[in-house]
This record gives structure tokens, sequence and C-alpha cells, in this order.
């Protein structure tokens, strides 16, 4: 069999786009799961600002983002590996999450908002954005997820400010049915 | 310099083989997850698949989840040699290796 040099770039570019592509639909996969489990913890973690006080919001969504940090990390194991995980993947999300959680509690430091509305808003702006940029960069239906999440909390803290907490609670559906197109790839 | 390979460098079964060799450590790949991976149709992909388990460059594998039959396909150790020389006579050809 002859192979010009010009046809084996042409295969070694098909090879390089496959594994790009096989790379980012594994991704799908694993995060839509994972997306599916944060919107649960974000119904409850909203609904809590709604009845509560807004005392026990911090200790609250601590529980809950340590819930959603081990669920992460135990539903990326458990759907990369039906015997091997990525490597340095668990690392890499933990890292991830971690760096978000201490970005948003330095901003509320550092801005001290005393509007309520605005601890309300704030992860969801951010998510979204970081949503965003991870969809540019590497998955485009993150980018379309990022979009929705950014969009809809805007509308929130815009026209629905008094309501707010439910009406993040219920975006959180938004989240789960985003979970279950990135799942279903 | 490294051999090409007439089987895998048929352009489906090369993007067949490049799915397959980067799940290796994943494990065995459902068919429908292959079809989106390597952009192929049913009837191609069920067809290229035959030929490469025929090489013995892949193993398929068929069971049921629950009542669902379930088919996956993997990389035997013959294919993953035979893909990382036929990558590496590639490589060589578009570097220029072994010419005068």
């Amino acid at each position: 069999m002859a192979i010009t040099r010009n046809e084996a770039a042409v295969a070694l570019s098909d090879i390089e786009n496959t594994a790009r592509r096989s790379g980012m639909l594994r991704g799908y996969q694993v995060g839509g799961r994972i997306l599916m489990m944060w919107s649960v913890i974000w119904a409850v973690g909203y609904l809590a600002m709604a009845f509560a006080p807004a005392k026990v919001w911090a200790p609250v969504w601590m529980g809950l983002d340590v819930v959603g940090v081990a669920g992460s990390l135990w539903l990326s194991r458990a759907t990369a590996g039906q015997g091997a995980s990525v490597p340095g993947a668990s690392w890499r999300m933990l890292g991830g999450m971690l760096s978000v959680m201490a970005f948003v509690l330095a901003a509320f430091a550092v801005l001290q908002p005393t509007d309520p509305a605005a601890f309300l808003a704030f992860p969801g702006l951010l998510i979204g954005v970081v949503y965003l940029v991870v969809g540019f960069w590497q998955a485009p239906r993150f980018a379309i997820i990022g979009a929705a999440m950014f969009v809809i909390t805007l509308v929130g803290f815009f026209a629905f400010k008094s309501w707010l907490a439910y009406w993040m609670a219920a975006a959180s559906l938004a989240l789960f049915v985003s979970g279950v197109w990135l799942w279903k790839r | 310099m490294a051999e090409p390979n007439d089987i895998i460098h048929q352009p489906l079964r090369l993007k067949i083989m490049a799915a397959l060799y980067a799940e290796r450590e994943i494990g065995p790949l459902e068919f429908s997850q292959l079809k989106a991976i390597a952009q192929a149709t049913d009837g191609n992909l069920g067809s290229h698949l035959a030929t490469l388990e025929k090489a013995g460059f892949v193993e398929i594998l068929k069971d049921h989840v629950g009542k669902r039959p379930r088919t996956r396909a993997a990389l035997t150790s013959a294919g993953r040699q035979a893909f990382r020389r036929h990558v590496d006579y590639l490589r060589e050809l578009v570097e220029g290796v072994g010419e005068a």
C-alpha cells in the first residue's frame, strides 16, 4: 500500500480529532451526571434560603457543598472507570471546585454585599461564566448551559428579586434537564 | 521504518481504532458511543467492526443490561500494537524519516 505524505498527514489529523471528540463525549457523560446531582443540591440550598433565616444560609451551603464535592468525585470515578479513571482527573476536579468556592467566599468578604439577593445571584452568575469559558475552550454544550444559567439568574435578579430564592430553586430544574442532555449526548 | 497497515488505514476503521485506543484505559465502548465518536452509521460501523474483529484487532462483547441487549467493543492487545505501529508509520512518513 502506498500512502503519500499528504494522506498520512490527513490520517494523523483524523486520529487527533477522533481522540478529542472521544474525550469531549466522555466529559459530557461524566458532567451530565454531576450536573444532575448539583441541580438537586441547588434546589435544596435555595429552598433553604427561601424558608430559613439568613444566619443558617452559610452552614447549610457548607454542608451541601461538601456533599456536592464528594458526590462529584464519586460520580466522576464511577462513570469514567469501569476499570480505570483518567489519571489526575479527581484532583483537577477537586482543585477546580475548591477554587470556585474560595473565590465566592473571598468575593463576598471583599465586596460585603448588603442586599441578600446578591448572595443568591452571585453563585449562579459565576457558575454560568465558568461553564461558558469551559464551553468555548473545550465542549460547546457547556457554553449553552452556562449562557442559560447566566441569563436565568439575571432575569430572576432583575424581574423577580423578591422571589429570587424560589426562582433559583425552580431554575435547578433547568440544570437537571441540562444534565440529562449532556449525559444522553 | 514502521510498516503501514492496510486494514487499519481505511478512513472509518482508522477512526474506530483511534476511538478505541483513546478509551483503552477506560474500558470497552458501547456501539452507540462508538458511532457518535466515529461519526458513522449503524450499517457502516457494524461492517467495519466485523472486519477489525476478523483481523483480531477488536473484541466485540455482547451482553444484556436488564432486558436491553448491549454491544461493546474494545481493542485487543494485537490491535493496540498494530494501531501504534501504523501511527508510527504515518508520523515517520510526515516527518520524512527514512528519506535520503
